[in-house]
This record gives C-alpha cells, structure tokens and sequence, in this order.
C-alpha cells in the first residue's frame, strides 16, 4: 500500500527533523509510529500522508513515498486524498466554522455523493462513535477531544484505504478511547491500512499490530506489537515512558492554608436538556496540592475553570481566591490568582515574542520591560524550561512541544498561587514527565498549588495528591487518589484504573 | 419566530434585499427612522443572536453618519433645521439595511450556505465565495472575543477600565487577529483540499433544502450512554 524509502526531511536548519527512514505499510497491516514529543512524528506523518510535498513546502526533502506504487507528487490530489484520509494532531488545523454533521460530511457532500447515501453514512459515524449529543453543535465549540472525534469520523466518512491518524487519543476520555479503538477495528473492512503515532503505545493496543519507534531522527525496524510492547528499554531508549511500566511512588502531601474556594456554583450555560452543565459544585484546593479533575468528554472541565476566571457566568455560588471574596472580581483580576495553562496554547497567546509572552503573564499588561528584575526572571523561567534559545521566535512558530513548555513558563512565572493545567501532553514522555515534574516542584514548594486535568489517569496516579471525579453536573468524587480509583464514581465512569492491569498486547 | 432562522439562505437574501429597497425609496425620515426601527424590532422579536452589540453598533453608525451628513450641509449652507431631517433619513436607510443583512449574516451558518448554494447547483466557486462571505464575519467576531478572554485569562484588565484604555486594548487585539485570520484561513484551504473540494464537481448536500434548511440532522437515539 505505502512505501516510504530513504526519507530526509528538513526545515532548513542544521539538523533534519526525519533522516534516511525507510518503512512500508501493507494492505490489511495496523502499523503505529512512537516517539517522543518533537521527535519528528508529525513531519513524517505529513510526508506519509503526501501533505508534504503536495499542501505543505518544505525546504528540505529527498527520498520516495509511493502508494500503491505511484510517487505520491504524481497523484492528482483528489485521487490521493480519496484514498488517503487524514487527522492532524491540531485538529483545528482542519476544521472551521461548521456543524457536527456538515463537517462530517463535508469530505462526501465535496465529492458530489447522493444525499440518501450520506445521511446514511452520517448514521453510522454518528451511532459508531456516539457522537449524538454533539449533533448540532458548532465543531469550534466543542472540546478537544469531541473535536478530535468529528475529525476522524470525517477522516473515516468517505472510506479511505489508508487512514493516517497524527496522535489520535489526544484529549480523548479512556471510554472514547475505546470507542474509538472499536471504530477502527469495525473499520477494517473497508480501511485497507492504518498509520497512525502516538506517544502513548497502550493508548491503542488492540488496533495495531506493528510498531515502529522513531528515535534520534531514524526509525527503528518494525517490532511485532506483541513483542515490543513488555519490554521496557526500547521505549526509554527513544524517550518515551515504558507502557508495561509500574505504579511510581507516592509523594506525600502536604496541604497548607486554602488558596481557592468554591461553594454552590451554579452555571448558567445549561445543556440541551435545561440543566445547568454545572450543579451545586463544591470544592477546596491548599497550597502545596497537585488536584486531578477527571470526567467524561464534555463533562464540563472546560466550563468549571471558565467559570472560577470569571469567562463564563455563574447562576449562583461563591468563590473564594486566596482567602479573599472574589465574587466581584473582574477575569482579570481573578486571573492574576490563577494562572491557566491550556491544552493549547494558542489559544491564549497574543504576543510576538516568546519572551514577551513570558513578560507579559509577570506584569498582566505589557510584553516589554525595562525592569531589569521582572526581564531576568522572564529570561530564568525560559532557562528552566529549555526555551532560552528561542526567546526571540514567534510563539505561534513554536512546536506543539515548545508551546505546552512556554505555558509551563507563563504560569510559573505569574506567580499566581493556584495553576489550572489542562491536559499536559507533553507528559507522556520521558523528558516531557521531567520538565512537568519541574513545574510541579516549583509551585508545590513555594506554597502553591495545581488543579490538573487529564484523562491520562497514569499521569493522574503518578503526580496528583487529591482525586476529583466531575460527573452529571457536580463533583461526584473528591478524596485521596487510591480512594478515588476503588469508589462507585470511578466505577461508573466504566474506566480501567491505572496500573492496575498489565498492558500486554491483545485487545482491551 | 426562531423558524425564520432556518429560512433558506437565498430567501434571507432576498427578504433582505427588499429591505434595503424599501427602505431606500421610502420617501424622507417620517417613513424612514419608524422603518428602521421597525427592522430592528423585527431582529429583536425573532430572536436574533447577538443583538445587544449590534444595537451599540447601530448607535455609533447613526451617530457617524448623522454627524458626518450634518458637517457636509453646514459647508454647503444649509441651516440645521432642513440638515436634520435629511441626515436621520440618510441613517435610517443605513440601519434598515445593515438590520437585514445582520439577520442573514447571523443566522446562517456557513454550513447552511452551503446547503442551500449546493442544493441550487451553483457552482462551486460561488458555493465558496458565498459562505465564506457571509461566515467570515462572524468567525473574525468569535476570534476577536476569543482574544479579548485569553487577554483576561492571563489577568490583563481590559474591563474595569477607563473607555479610551478600553479602546486602545482593542486595537491592540488587531495584530493576534491577523494571525488568527491568516491561520483561519490556512485551515480552511487545508481543509478543502484534503476534503475533495474541487471546482470542477458540483457539491451535493446531506440536508433537506427547499423553502427552509434543514437546521440538524434528525436523531432518534435509543443508545445513547451518555
């Protein structure tokens, strides 16, 4: 189906981001491409799937990349993008201002097929990976994962028979996960071959059936999944976090005064049903915890840390920000006490310069400075999480990598005493899980605290101190973290508790 | 009302065009300022997202062109009391038609633009140029307020202060707009070539497209888990 030989990608620096990778993918086969966080899997990806050189210049390319035998660059591009369907790992890269189902069926209504036959296939995706409740909604509105789920059912709408899929889990809950795990085995019949990379191998383990780790820019031969996947020094040997590996040992926590208070919050964004997404909420985070907040996709995480900022409006409640009542309090003002880190950065950046952005979240007005104290701990921040070299870039060139360590950044150097972190991605590698657990030490020993949310429950197990389960509008859960994983909330999820199978191969 | 929402595009188009006739004929502002409020009462009844902004914006517009209109008759020696009335009916034409056209561009997404475009066979160029002139606005505005709350999220004042301040940090919005709007853009190409769109193929569309679009696709759900 695919062949890729002798592969050299470059961005016009001193070293390629991809050298001499060579690997095929044949009819039927499920192959998954691991790495690190910025190791190249991306660039790659884009090359495999003929986004490069087709949509995307590249300075540097040689090598050949041929489907079913045909160079790639002579493929008309409809014929190639009829056979090869694509989800990038920023899914916004791909989606604009349309509904659930017209992004959905856009691949198909662009390819002229009858109306009966694509409400028939909007049917399947929709039912396939439970995409209902979204079903008229604006996919720009939608969270990261659900987001995530539009784009592969649109990936999967006109029946590819290559399906390339850049780090498909991402922000995905571990049900939508399996849903997703069922949709691509069920898709077999007519997907002829999946690549597909992740940072985390488990994460798919009962849809692939080859694995090949991408390390130091070369790409390592092919290991049957079954074979590769209980070892433990191939992984660390290409940065990424063993998926065999064990429960690491608990900090013990330390909890001091509180830092933030919520009594009684009331949402008045309700979902379609009339009820507030939000009911009753009720919480306390001291300094020197790291909080998890778990839940569903859509549970309403992302709702929650709007509301304790002030960026959605509260029906009722009270909240409390270092000690003082912040009920009146502008966004701004409230934001100063919690710093925010989101899933993406982008979001949230505004700046030109990656030492501005930095500037910017010490003074909360400027991105430049004269104050020779507030320019050194911007330049301290960026050292401390490896960024100093690129102090003058564009934040908006920076990797997806780069990006979650210049929100490491910002929110350490607010100072602010609580950090909402959403969905660290970078964690899921060895170096990644390093610069976090440098965040993590920073704010916990200088009397702080974090709210992490994540559906890594791994990441959950290894690093938080306190358990919150969001579930049907209110906290459901909220005690010690082992307590967490053996309580009917947790049960009810339907969510296999970390660490506590071993992740061999075979299907979940 | 809301139903109106649902009305095919084209047919917005048309009530909207109307509008804007009628209320450039209309003979002097005893017609005129009653008709321009009438459309604003008319976006007000059926529910039109957004109004309170538009409202403000309408202000300001009556305010520019009432101002601007009486300058230029002052200059031209025209006394205030015979400059009054042609200025208010000058912006009451304006507010009559940017009224109408708020309404198409409010309640059609560019989802059904498409639908409706490709149901009338249009060619694809103009499918495209359609929704995306009628979506773009409303994109950049989401983007805008987008900034405004990233702004506020990483704790920069830019509500409890004064008008002018207020102002300036709006503008200051103009450059990650752009970005924005580069990267909106980009998605969109990117999009459309990985998705099949093709200028030469007529598109076809999964709603029910006749006098109304329809808004959703039905869902009758006995599983849902959720």
């Amino acid at each position: 189906m695919l062949n890729i030989a002798n592969l050299n990608l470059g961005f016009g620096g001193p070293a390629q981001v991809v050298a001499e990778a060579t690997c095929s993918v044949a009819d039927g086969q499920r192959l998954l491409i691991c790495g690190a966080a910025g190791s190249g899997k991306t660039t790659f990806l884009n090359a495999a799937a003929g986004l490069i050189p087709r949509l995307l210049a590249i300075p540097y390319f040689s090598g050949d990349v041929t489907l079913r035998g045909r160079p790639v660059s002579t493929i008309a591009k409809d014929e190639l993008f009829s056979t090869v369907g694509f989800v990038s790992q920023n899914v916004e890269d791909q989606l604009w201002d349309l509904s659930v189902e017209d992004a959905i069926a856009f691949p198909m209504e662009n390819r002229g097929i009858d109306k009966e036959k694509i409400r028939a296939r909007l049917e399947e995706l929709i039912d396939g990976l439970r995409l209902a409740p979204l079903l008229g909604r604006r996919v720009l509105t939608l969270s990261g994962g659900e987001r995530r789920m539009v784009a592969i059912a649109a990936a999967l709408a006109s029946n590819p028979a290559l399906l390339v899929l850049d780090e498909p889990t991402t922000g995905l809950d571990p049900q939508a996960r399996e849903r997703l795990s069922r949709t691509l085995r069920e898709a077999a019949a007519s997907v002829s071959a999946l690549l597909v990379s992740e940072q985390d191998p488990a994460s798919l383990r009962s849809v692939v059936d080859t694995i090949v780790l991408l390390k130091e820019r070369r790409l390592s031969a092919p290991y049957r999944r079954d074979d590769i996947l209980p070892l433990e020094r191939p992984w660390l040997e290409a940065g990424i976090l063993p998926p065999n590996r064990t429960r690491s040992q608990r900090k013990p926590a330390n909890p001091g005064a509180v830092l933030l208070e919520i009594s009684g919050l009331t949402t008045r964004l309700a979902r379609s049903d009339g009820k507030p997404v939000l009911r009753d909420v009720g919480f306390q985070i001291r300094a020197g915890e790291a909080v998890a907040l778990i839940g569903r996709n859509g549970a309403g995480k992302t709702t929650l840390f709007k509301s304790i900022l002030g960026l959605a409006r509260i029906a009722s409640g009270s909240i409390l920000l270092d000690g003082a009542d912040a009920d009146g309090w502008t966004a701004a003002r409230r934001a100063r006490k919690v710093a925010y880190v989101p899933q993406n950065m982008r979001h949230i950046l505004f700046n030109m310069t990656v030492i501005g952005e930095v500037v910017f979240s010490i003074t909360a007005s400027t991105a430049t400075t004269a104050d020779k104290a507030v320019a050194d701990r911007a330049a301290a921040m960026l050292a401390r999480y490896g960024l100093s070299g690129l102090a003058q870039a564009n934040p908006f060139a920076l990797s997806a990598r780069q990006l979650a360590l210049l929100g490491l950044a910002c929110a350490d150097a607010a100072g602010a005493p609580v950090a909402i972190v959403d969905e660290p991605l970078l964690a899921r590698d060895v170096e990644g899980r390093r610069m976090l657990d440098i965040f993590l030490s920073s704010m916990l020993d200088s009397g702080r605290a974090v709210m992490l949310i994540s559906h890594d429950l791994e990441l959950v197990d290894d690093v938080a101190t306190r358990l919150m389960i969001l579930d049907d509008g209110g906290i459901a859960f909220d005690g010690a973290v082992m307590d967490g994983w053996k309580s009917p909330t947790f049960a009810a999820l339907g969510w296999a508790e970390p660490y506590a199978t071993p992740k061999l191969g075979g299907v979940a | 009302m809301s139903q109106m929402h649902d009305l095919n595009f084209f047919v917005k188009l048309a009530l909207a065009f109307a509008v804007m006739a009628v209320a450039w004929l209309v003979p002097g502002w005893r017609f005129g300022v009653p008709f321009a409020v009438l459309c604003v009462l008319v976006l007000w009844a059926i529910g039109v997202p957004g109004l309170r902004g538009y409202v403000k914006g309408a202000l300001l517009l009556t305010a520019m062109v009432m101002a601007s209109w009486l300058v230029n008759l002052f200059f031209q020696g025209v006394g205030i009391g015979d400059a009054l009335p042609v200025a208010a009916a000058m912006a009451a034409r304006l507010i009559a038609t940017t009224a109408a056209f708020y309404f198409v561009m409010e309640t059609s997404s560019p989802g059904s633009i498409l639908a409706a475009a490709s149901a009338a066979r249009l060619p694809p160029i103009a499918t495209l140029v359609l929704s995306l002139t009628f979506g773009i606005i409303p994109m950049l505005r989401d983007d805008f307020e987008r900034i405004a709350d990233a702004q506020r999220a990483r704790g920069m004042e830019v509500d409890d202060v004064a008008l002018p301040t207020k102002l300036r940090f709006a503008l200051a919005r103009g450059v990650p707009l752009l970005v924005q709007a580069i990267r909106m853009a980009h998605a969109i190409s990117f999009s459309l070539a990985i998705y099949g769109f093709d200028l030469k193929r007529n598109r076809t569309t999964w709603r029910n497209v006749g006098l109304m679009v329809e808004p959703r696709f039905p869902w009758k759900d006995t599983n849902d888990e959720t």
